[in-house]
């Protein structure tokens, strides 16, 4: 581990109960809302430092910027649909066939770049992180078969289950926490659950959609991306 | 962007620090007129930079969710003594409307200074701040910023090219057209795949990943940005102070008290009035300026 690293650990390690532990010393108006987004800001900072600090090669940087890219096509694509995106799809195939830190990189940067078309918001971070976490956690459950270059082997439906809960779980849970942070002064059962309830619909078309378009790409993309690796000896497999 | 836009032409690191500043203050205070004056000042550039036309499509939605967050909190939140009335069994109290008024400025006006935002930071801008910073990542960035419209002229090829043969993606069941489009995904995917290991070729026989290389930027430091950062950085210290001394301090419940008016806070608001309303009044200026000096044959 270099040391741009393990500052960026001690960095975060230290940081993140700094800001907790400021929250209750000098409570202030807002301070939820504040504090949450230096805890999402600092969390993310481990993975991106890690990125920059193994110099990536070349290849594997393209890579990267090709399923970004199609991630945030494929969400301008569908831009006259409301949630019905293939976004989080791309980036948790990202994360199945590239490898869990790929997967992160691809779901933040989707999320950063498709709100360059969509408009910078408070939300940004939140969606970085959403986005960011479920491409991480598709690598860290599914990558094994990818990184042995076996393709998707038969995690198939596995994947789609994972995806529709990730899209629903966890994009969804962190989006609308924002959303109640950033609109409600107490945070208050009546409020938590007043916006996660009209969030609802719009979560489960979001899940619904992901569903659909990793049961129409998962297999081919993660095929295509292995024949990549395989070709031209990108991304060593993770032991 | 105007070419006699002046704000917008600083460097961008002075630019994104503004625009952190002005975000973050007004989500931190909740002083009613810390809150009106950011208002009136992501308004009033939010109405310069994008004109009038623009802006009345943006506005009416921005209402309604001002208008939903003002209400959100008296219905949620039953805090404070003043009660006026009640909706089934609950009280709406004047402090929670109060707090939901403040909470509506507050919405609206960062959701302003993020319309100015977006307008003002350009991708280029971006990668001037942290191209060096985060290199790799902001390579990937800009790739991402190139391929996307690249995608979508490609995707329209393999489209026609897919029609060409009976794959339609515009006609046919619900469940054809998805097949069809899948296709042409991917099509377009081992497309881009294939492009990437040309590209990659292409960066490392330019010398990608040498020791010492930069990222370009067309951006200078310049006299006047140095006199814009100091500037803004002593209204954004004046501002810190008296909000620690606790001269912009308000309280929402259990009563609304504004606990200070004292010379440090008019001072502090004043400040923060010529903090928030710089980029217009400088734009103006710069203008009329601009306009005097032209040659009127």
């Amino acid at each position: 581990m270099g040391v741009e690293m393990r500052l960026t650990w001690v960095i975060t390690l230290l940081g993140i109960p700094a800001a907790l532990l400021a929250g209750v010393l000098f409570p202030f108006e807002r301070n939820y809302y504040f504090i949450s987004l230096v805890v999402v800001l600092l969390a993310m900072l481990p993975f991106f430092a890690s990125f920059e600090g193994r110099k990536p090669q070349a290849r594997e940087i393209v890579v990267v910027a090709v399923m970004t890219a199609l991630a945030v096509s494929g969400r301008a694509a569908f831009f006259m649909i409301p949630q019905f995106k293939p976004g989080m799809a791309v980036v948790i195939l990202s994360g199945v066939g590239l490898g869990r830190e790929s997967g992160f990189v691809v779901g933040a940067l989707t999320g950063f770049v498709s709100n360059f078309i969509f408009g910078q918001g408070p939300w940004t971070p939140w969606q970085m992180f959403a986005y960011g976490l479920s491409g991480f956690l598709a690598g860290v459950i599914f990558s094994g078969p990818a990184a042995r270059n076996q393709g998707l082997g038969n995690l198939n439906i596995p994947v789609i289950i994972y995806g529709t809960l990730a899209t629903f779980v966890i994009y969804g849970a962190l989006v609308d926490t924002s959303s109640v942070l950033m609109w409600a002064s107490d945070i208050t059962w009546a409020s938590i659950s007043a916006i996660f309830i009209s969030g609802l619909m719009f979560n489960a078309l979001h899940a619904f959609a992901s569903a659909v378009f990793l049961a129409l790409l998962s297999t081919l993309v993660v095929e295509k991306l292995t024949r990549l690796k395989v070709r031209f000896g990108l991304f060593e497999p993770v032991p | 962007m105007r070419g006699t836009e002046r704000f917008s032409s600083l460097h961008p690191v002075v630019t994104v620090c503004y625009f952190v500043a002005v975000v973050g203050v007004s989500v931190l205070l909740m002083h009613p007129l810390v809150l009106g004056v950011s208002f009136a000042g992501a308004l009033s550039y939010a109405l310069y930079l994008n004109g009038w036309a623009n802006m009345r499509k943006t506005l009416p939605g921005l209402l309604v969710l001002m208008l939903v967050a003002a209400l959100f909190n008296p219905i949620f939140n039953h805090r404070g003594y003043t009660t006026l009335g009640y909706l089934g069994d609950n009280p709406i109290t004047l402090e929670a409307i109060y707090y939901g008024l403040a909470s509506a400025a507050m919405i609206g006006s960062v959701l302003l200074w993020f319309v100015s935002y977006n307008k003002v930071m350009t991708s280029d801008r971006f990668l001037c701040v942290f191209g060096n910073v985060i290199p790799a990542l902001s390579l990937v960035f800009s790739m991402v910023l190139r391929f996307v419209p690249r995608y979508f002229a490609q995707a329209k090829r393999v489209a026609a090219a897919q029609r060409g043969i009976g794959r339609d993606v515009t006609s046919g069941s619900w469940y054809a057209r998805a097949r069809n489009g899948s296709a042409v995904l991917s099509v377009l995917l081992t497309w881009a795949l294939e492009n990437s290991v040309d590209t990659s070729d292409s960066m490392l026989a330019r010398g990608y990943g040498l020791p010492g290389r930069t990222a370009y930027t067309d951006f200078r430091w310049r006299d006047r940005d140095l006199m814009a950062a100091l500037g803004f950085g002593g209204a954004v210290l004046v501002v810190a102070v008296a909000m620690i001394v606790g001269a912009l301090r308000v309280t929402y419940y259990p009563g609304f008290v504004v606990s200070s008016w004292s010379v440090a806070t008019w001072l502090a608001l004043g400040v923060w009035t010529a903090l928030c309303l710089a980029p217009v009044v400088v734009g103006v200026v710069e203008e009329a300026k601009w306009r005097s000096l032209l040659s009127n044959p």
